[in-house]
Order: C-alpha cells, then structure tokens, then sequence
C-alpha cells in the first residue's frame, strides 16, 4: 500500500480511491471471524467502543459484517446488561495482552457471558453504531432480524450505565476507571487518580509496552493505580457504588453518547412500531443533567465531575466538547467558539487535539495528553453536522483525510505536524476514514 | 470497477458472437471458455479466431476434463498437461494479455472424506507430482505469455488442495510469475476459516476469480457475504475477472443475467 502525496486537484480523488481500498484492507485484515480486533498486535481481542466506531466504517464494506461486529460484542454482554470492554478471543494466547482473562476471572461473577470478558465497561458509542448500521442497508438488516435483537439488548446496557453507575444522583452516569472513559490516560484523571495506592509494579507484567514506546504509553506507577482499580473492582464481584470505587468521574463524553444514543434508540424503537418517547424523555433528562451539572459557562466547555467531591475537573479534554453530539444541546454554539480558539484550534489542528494545546503540560504524543484521535474527531464531525455547522464540517472531514493520506491509519496523530503514533493499521482509523470519505 | 465473465455454457445462443451478445446487455465483459481434452480447444481454433475477430472478450479457459495434473495415473497425467500446455497456447492467441487457463489438481478423483478414505499416494508424491506439472506448465505459459492458474477444490471434490493457502505455498514453491492461484467462492465457503480473511492472506499470489454463491447456485442465490468478499477484493488490489462459473436457480437465461447487476449492486469500491 502506498499513500503519496500530490498537491494536483485532478489526481485527488484517484488519491483517495487509494486511501479507501486501504483501509477497506485494513478491515479486512484485522476481521477475526466474527469482530474486528482494533490492531493486530497490540490490541488483539475486541474492545467494545472500537467495535462501535469500527462498525460506522465497516457498514460500507458489507452491511451485514458490520451488524456481526455488534451483535458478537453484545453476545458477551453480562446479565445485568453491562458490555464489556474486552471480549477476549478464546484462540489468541491468554497472555497476549494485560490484564488478560486470568485477571479479570469473569467466569467466576455472576451473570457474566460463558466467554471471557473484562468486567469493566467503555463509552456507550453503541446506539449510535447500530443505528448508523442499520441504516447502510435496512433491507439485510432486516433479513437477519438485526433491529429487533441488538435493540432489547442495547436498552439493557442502557439501563446498566443509568441504574447502577449512577453513583451520586444526578442523573448522570459514573467511570469507575480511567480505562471506561476510553481516554485511559486523560490529564483530568490525574487528581482522582492521585489517591489510589499503586499495586506494586511487581504484581503484574505489561505487555503494552511490547508494541509501543514507553514514551507514549502511561507511566508504570499510573499503571500501577489501574491494575490497583481494576483488582478491587473484581474483587468486589463487580458490584457497583461508591463504597467499591476509589475512583469515579461522571465524563461528558460518556454521557453525552449515552443522551445521544438514547436518540438513535428512539429512532429503533419507531422503526420497530414500538413508543419511541420513554427514550426521547430518557435523552432530554441526559442533555439537562449534562448541562446543569458539568457545563462551565466561562470556560465555554464541559468538564468531567469527581463523583466522590462533587466537584468539577476544569481540565481541558477533547470529551469536553464532545456533547456537541447531543440533538438539540442548548451549548453547541458556545462548544463549536471554544474548539475554534486557542485550545484546540479547529481549523488548524487536526485531529482536535485530545487536551488543551495551550496547558503547560500539552504532550503532543503521549497517550490522551495532547495528541489527536479520529474518533474523537469524527465525533465532532457528527456534531457539527448535526448542528448544521456544514461548512466547518466539510473543512474538518477534508483536513481528516488529508491527515490520513499523509500518516496512514495510525491509532492517534500530533494536531500540529500530522506524525502518526501508536499502532499502525488501527481498525477504527480504518474505519472512520471510509466513512468520512463515503460521507462525500 | 469489477470485471465479470460467464462461462460459455450458461450463455444462451448458438455461437460465441451470439453469446457474447446477450452477456453484453446483460452487463458482462467477457465469457470465460471451456476447454475439453482430446486437444478439442486447439480443434476450435478457426472458430475462436473468428470470434475474437469479431470483438468477442475471451480472456479465460477453464479446463473440462476427466483428468487433471495430479492425475494418480503417470499416462493420464502427461496426457493432461500436454492439453493444458495447448490450451494455454490457445488462450494465449485468442485472450489477449493477461489471458488465464485454469486448472485444479484433480476432481472427482479421490476425497479423504468418502471411502476407502485414505489414498493409493502419499502427501509428498501427491506435492511432488504437482509442483512437476505445474512447472513445466508454467515455464510453457510464460513462454507463450498466458498465466496458468490453480483451483483449490473442496474436501468432496479433491484431496490434494482444498484451501487457497495449500496453493500458494506450492506456486510460491514452482517460483514463477505465471503460475497463480484460483480463488472459487464456493469452494472457499466451505474450506476456508474466512473466506474474505484468505484473499487477503493469498493477494499477492491470485490470479482469477471463480464465482458462485454457498450452494453452487448463482450468486444471489445463497447466503454468502458478497460486500465482504468484492470489498475485500478490490481493496487487496485484485484487478482480474470474476468468472461466473455455477449452476443455474430459476429461469436460466434471466438467472445469468441477473448476476452482473447483483455482483455491481455489492461491489463497494469508489469509481475513480
């Protein structure tokens, strides 16, 4: 596969043809039967918001592959309806990744699936996906009666976030570990993560650091604290509250994919003759609750609350700007100024970056410090489009791809230069970029 | 955008410039010939001539003998590639550049799955007697500027190469570029872990493609993922024909050319 650059209009779309044959490739190397693995060597089994954003991008390869990819990782979904972060797959060796199933013990907790899986959660991207999924091609959907099975299962997994991770009241739904938020090593965890005891680095072997730089890849005594939060969380039957867990964060981006994928449920719910209302009620309570309780109006963004102090993290995370994906959020115009200012620079960065470019600690390569992720960004891209921010979109989704064509499917990229890191051939870059360009 | 062919004795018509007529509207590129032993491919010469004379895309053979070049039988086996070194030379003249005469190690010979299960030959004379015939058929291909092609057959039908892997580990081994593998989507539904998964493995070695759906019906007719498998193609950078090659459900003239409308409908490459 090869990318060149060329600054001639007329080859451009012949260019892109060729970044679209590549990461259909890329799709089509890392499907393991039944899921995607986000990147063959570091990342090996199937993590749950991957498959989500890999199933946006999979839809244009083959419709019913992306409704596989779905329906596989909500076949590992626990009885009391949380979707595991990891699904690991029974033919990879158990040690090809840390904490792998002998960790987690799933089959020794209640109500968890016969395959082993972690037991804590991610991003609830999921809605969202099969909504988008179902859409590609309504007539093989329904064929194989995918609406009518993945939505019972997609309201279970809604009802685990709203019922049992609702940690303080509000409304709201908690991250009990840095790894849920999916931004593992986000600056504004690091204040809740400053009190927890680190396992001792003797109790268990990385093997993340096999495929990446130690220089991108959290420290070992940040490691130490998610192996610490994980073990008493398993340890604790995987039980819910804030007794069990030293660390919660109530994430606007958790939540507002969560208010947004109550909107795509809706939308399942008339296309299955169902009353959609109890999940557009379910998605004003979300939209209200994130506004009133995590907008910061000065700072022109959301910020995560600690569930344990009530009190706002007013670090400047991408999540932040992120409930732009919410239909109909009051805010978008005051999200959409402060992404065009100095902090994330839309328009010029690209990807958005993960975390405020002007903070002192800005790391533009390390992992959730800095550097910018597609998903986020094709995040974004939804959000401007859905509040009719065309223009900007189409600048945003151009920049993307240029972005790509240059690094290649990189798992993140620093906004400023465009240098590719982490893992090479990472599924859901694959996979959002076939989507931005089939989106033209 | 994919190329399709059909094999000639789907198409209805008396000659090949009849058939090609109704592949043409149909939305077809080619027809993909048969070739019986005997030296009967070499025997329609004139009338091949004629037709490519006449426009018609002829740009694959596809062997239709009893006996192939893994043959158990020394004579049969010689006898065998003395017609194939024909038909390559003929599909050389007639083809065109690129042009393909495939061929699969045996069928209907012996399978491991049926009685007396185990056979009269073993597996190192079976990879022996096959990267033989493949050599010399592959230097005579390059001499004559075609590309021979070998077909993994199903557990039922052969037992000597029944995954696309199997292939290309013995053309890999022949070392010539003009011999590659076949890749038919019916037999890969049953052979192959993921049959979309395969292509990608085998990419660098294919060089045709077969197709017919699960049931050996036309595509459309059975339940294989065709978005997966044409995406999967044209991303790995598969640029040869897709050779209809199948039995026919429903009426034969309208199941034929129904078929390159399917195949386009699922074909998810970006027009460039």
């Amino acid at each position: 596969m090869t990318m060149t650059m060329t600054s001639g209009a007329a080859q451009r779309p012949a260019v892109f043809g060729d970044v679209d044959r590549a990461a259909r490739r890329v799709l089509a190397t890392n499907w393991r039967r039944c899921a995607t693995v986000p990147a063959a060597g570091l990342y090996p089994h199937q993590w749950s918001w991957d498959s989500a954003f890999i199933a946006i991008g999979l839809r244009h390869l083959s419709p019913v592959r992306a409704q596989r990819e779905l329906e596989s990782l909500f076949g590992a979904q626990w009885r009391d309806g949380r979707v595991p972060h990891i699904v690991f797959d029974p033919h990879v060796d158990p040690d090809a990744y840390f904490p792998g199933p002998s960790f987690w013990r799933s089959a020794s907790a209640p109500g968890a699936p016969a395959v082993p899986t972690s037991g804590i959660v991610q991003p609830p991207a999921h809605a969202l996906a099969a909504w988008l999924t179902y859409r590609a091609d309504p007539a093989a959907a329904r064929a194989r009666g995918f609406l009518p099975r993945i939505y019972p299962r997609l309201v279970a997994w809604h009802r685990y976030l709203t019922a049992r991770r609702d940690l303080t009241g509000a409304g709201l739904v908690a991250f009990v570990h840095p790894w849920e938020s999916g931004m593992d090593n986000s600056p504004a965890w690091d204040a809740p993560l400053a009190r927890i005891t680190p396992a001792p680095t003797g109790d268990f072997t990385r093997r993340d650091l096999h495929h990446a730089a130690a220089a991108e890849r959290p420290t070992d005594e940040d490691y130490g604290r998610y192996v610490r939060l994980a073990r008493d969380y398993r340890d604790a039957g995987y039980a819910d509250s804030l007794r069990v867990h030293a660390f919660a964060v109530e994430d606007p981006l958790g939540n507002a994919l969560l208010a947004a994928g109550e909107d795509a449920l809706a939308a399942m719910a008339t296309e299955l003759g169902r009353d959609p209302r109890p999940h557009l009620a379910a998605a004003e309570r979300l939209s209200a609750a994130l506004v009133s309780t995590l907008y910061d109006p000065a700072a022109g963004m959301f910020f995560p609350r600690d569930a344990h102090t009530g009190a706002l993290i007013r670090s400047g995370s991408v999540g932040g700007l992120l409930p732009l994906i919410v239909p109909g959020l009051p805010v978008a115009a005051a999200l959409i100024a402060t992404a065009r200012g100095d902090r994330f620079r839309l328009g010029q960065a690209c990807p958005l970056p993960s975390y405020d470019l002007t903070a002192a600690d800005h790391d533009p390569g390390r992992y959730w410090r800095g550097p910018g992720w597609i998903n986020t960004s094709w995040l974004f891209w939804h959000g401007l489009r859905l509040h009719g921010e065309t223009a900007l979109a189409d600048d945003l989704r151009r920049r993307l791809l240029e972005r790509v064509r240059a690094a290649g499917f990189r798992e993140y990229l620093d906004p400023l230069t465009g240098a590719g890191h982490g893992a090479d051939d990472f599924s859901w870059t694959a996979a959002l970029t076939l989507d931005l360009l089939r989106a033209a | 955008m994919i190329k399709i062919s059909c094999q000639e004795q789907l198409l209805p018509g008396q000659t090949l410039p009849e058939k090609f007529a109704f592949a043409r509207s149909a939305g077809y590129d080619g027809i993909e010939l048969r070739a019986r032993g005997d030296f009967a491919f070499r025997d329609r010469l004139p009338e091949l001539r004629r037709a490519a004379r006449e426009g018609v895309i002829m740009p694959s053979v596809c062997v239709d003998m009893a006996h192939f070049l893994g043959a158990f039988d020394a004579g049969l086996r010689r006898d065998a590639v003395a017609q194939l070194k024909s038909q390559l030379s003929v599909i050389a003249e007639v083809g065109g550049p690129g042009a393909v005469a495939c061929t699969p190690a045996a069928w209907g010979m012996f399978s491991r799955r049926l009685p007396p299960f185990e056979p009269p030959r073993s597996e190192e004379e079976d990879r022996a007697v096959l990267l033989d015939g493949l050599a010399e058929l592959g230097r005579h291909a390059a001499r004559e500027g075609a590309t021979l092609v070998l077909e993994p057959l199903n557990r039922y039908e052969d037992h000597m190469v029944n995954r696309l892997e199997q292939a290309v580990g013995l053309v890999a081994e022949v070392g010539l570029a003009s011999v590659r593998v076949l890749a038919d989507t019916y037999h890969m539904n049953i052979e192959e872990d993921e049959p979309s998964s395969a292509l990608v493995e085998a990419a660098a070695w294919l060089g045709h493609v077969q197709v017919s759906d699960s049931n050996r019906f036309q595509p459309g007719a059975g339940h294989l993922d065709w978005a997966a498998l044409l995406g999967t193609l044209d991303a790995v950078g598969y640029d040869g024909y897709l050779a209809l090659e199948c039995r026919l459900r429903g009426e034969p003239a309208a199941a034929v050319a129904a078929v390159p409308g399917f195949l386009r409908r699922h074909d998810v490459s970006v027009p460039v």
